[in-house]
């Protein structure tokens, strides 16, 4: 589903952000992304939604090798790709159910429609009593529940979570992780981003680590932060 | 493209307009300031212009010939010069009913009565193919065995087709200023509205928005600001310009003013196509410098 070959990123300023990554990620399976900050974590995430090129290396999305990617395509392997990020970005003039169907207006969909996805989309993330909401009138975990049912309302095969608790507190955290991996249990393939020592402990799954842009480890068959 | 994608567009469109509020207020007037002194200089050219067709059209030399002058040798020899354009020959009887008609419309027999006979002189009257030839012709005509006098108006066409030529260029240097400025503005505004929204432009890249997508509504608030500015200027012209025509009609008789109907419309028309012109290009320069990376 996410499969990376080689790739090294350097930015223009001569930052080598990332080096000889290998990592390839399965349709369904949740993963999470972990290190230090500065360890490359943002960088590969930015790979897998065409954010960035690599300078060097292949990456291939839904058997798609993206690296070369004409750049008026972009948008249609944006629709395949969801992300989430820290700060939820979402549009302080909308409520709910307009931020979620917002993803779904830029892409042309039928008034029909919106009206028959944005309501699954907020019933999967549990607030669809919210859905007049605005999202000042929602807590953290509220907001990011919101742009997780965005970044969804699309069917994406894969799903990028940028530090997604990084800005709630611990209970709420983990249940945000726990919506991710009951996402994942749909058939969403999840790379989660964190440096959320606690939430990767507790969740016992793969853990990819990165140091100073390389993959130090890969507990596949899932592990702790640091420990296997 | 779909209904519902049209009237996200379009929803998108004006709230930037409104959030814009005084900025686009602002576009819209020098749109419209922009095209009215364009109008301006435009009518100004059309008419001067018309005028000078007008003109040229009466323009002609009258040959007056002498007693007893062989009329169609002289016709003939006229002819041979590639410059005339047309000729006809008036008798002495047809000139002192015209003299007569200039003079108020008496009866022609009262003024050979009074004068004891027609004191006029058989004459040709020659019209060169260009007014421009009028002294030229006039040259030929004066070396003719048989001609008593060569007269022609003082050239009007040539100056009217001058000053029509001055006001085109002043018009086509206020075009490139006002152009400018008008460009200047619009995409200042768009840069607003782009940096306004700019969360949301994010946020619509990484949800899949296509390019162009993004784009449309900027280019629509562009035009908007084209077909505003438009209106506003082809209602103020029209208004000014047939009050013109009415005061001219009734005080400047001589002069002849285009205006019709069909002028109004083709006019409006024009001015909102330039508009939106302006708008469009203006949108494009704006999104050319701030989105290059959407
Ligand atoms: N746009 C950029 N230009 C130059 N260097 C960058 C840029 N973005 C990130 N970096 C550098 O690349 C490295 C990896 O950053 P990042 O991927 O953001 O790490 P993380 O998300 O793990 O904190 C860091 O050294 C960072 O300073
Ligand atoms: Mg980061």
């Amino acid at each position: 589903m996410i499969h990376l070959q080689g790739v090294s990123v350097v930015y223009p300023d001569g930052t080598r952000a990332l080096s000889g990554i290998d990592l390839q990620v399965d349709r369904g399976e949740f993963a999470f992304l972990v290190g230090a900050s500065g360890s490359g974590k943002s960088t590969l995430l930015h790979l897998v939604y065409r954010e960035l090129t690599p300078t060097e290396g292949r990456i291939i999305i839904s058997g798609q090798d993206v690296a070369g990617l004409p750049r008026e395509r972009v948008p249609y392997l944006r629709r395949n790709v969801g992300v989430i990020f820290q700060d939820f970005r979402l549009l302080p003039d909308k409520n709910c159910w307009e931020n979620v169907a917002f993803a779904l207006d830029v892409v042309g969909a039928s008034r029909k429609e919106k009206y028959r996805k944005v309501p699954l989309a907020l019933e999967l993330v549990g607030l669809s009593e919210k859905e007049q909401s605005f999202p000042n009138e929602l807590s953290g975990g509220e907001q990011q529940r919101v742009s997780i049912a965005r970044a969804l309302v699309n069917n994406p095969a894969i799903l990028v979570a940028d530090e997604p608790t990084g800005n709630l507190d611990p209970d709420i955290s983990w249940e945000i992780i726990q919506l991710l991996t009951k996402i994942a249990e749909r058939g969403t393939t999840i790379l989660c981003a964190t440096h959320d020592r606690v939430i990767v402990d507790g969740m016992r799954k793969r853990v990819v680590s990165l140091v100073g842009g390389t993959i130090v480890r890969d507990a596949r068959g899932g592990g702790g932060y640091d420990e296997p | 493209m779909n209904l519902s994608m049209v009237e996200f567009l379009l929803q998108q469109t004006w709230q930037a307009i409104r959030r814009n509020g005084l900025m686009s207020l602002a576009t819209s007037s020098n749109m419209a300031v922009a095209l009215l002194i364009l109008s301006g200089f435009f009518l100004m050219t059309l008419n001067l212009q018309h005028m000078a067709d007008v003109e040229a059209r009466k323009a002609n030399i009258t040959v007056d010939l002498e007693e007893d002058a062989d009329a169609a040798g002289i016709e003939a020899e006229l002819w041979g010069d590639m410059r005339v354009g047309e000729i006809r020959s008036r008798s002495k009887e047809e000139a002192l009913e015209d003299y007569a008609a200039i003079m108020g419309g008496g009866d022609p027999e009262s003024f050979v009565e009074a004068l004891g006979e027609n004191p006029l002189p058989d004459a040709i009257i020659v019209s060169p193919k260009d007014p421009q030839d009028m002294a030229a012709v006039a040259d030929v005509a004066r070396n003719i065995e048989g001609i008593a006098e060569v007269r022609y108006r003082e050239q009007v066409t040539g100056k009217l087709l001058t000053l029509a030529h001055g006001i085109k260029i002043a018009g086509v240097v206020a075009a490139v200023l006002m152009g400018v400025a008008t460009l200047l503005i619009v995409s200042t505004t768009i840069r607003l509205t782009i940096y306004a929204r700019r969360r949301e432009i994010r946020i619509m890249q990484l949800v899949g928005a296509t390019n162009s997508f993004i784009r449309l509504p900027f280019i629509l608030e562009g035009a908007f600001h084209g077909v505003m500015g438009g209106a506003v200027s082809t209602i103020l012209v029209l208004a000014s310009y047939s009050w013109v025509h009415a005061y001219v009609a009734q005080h400047l008789s001589f002069m002849e003013l285009v205006y019709s109907s069909t002028f109004a419309v083709l006019f409006g028309l024009g001015a909102m196509v330039c508009g939106i012109l302006f708008g469009v290009v203006g949108s494009v320069i704006g999104l050319h410098s701030y989105l290059r990376e959407v």
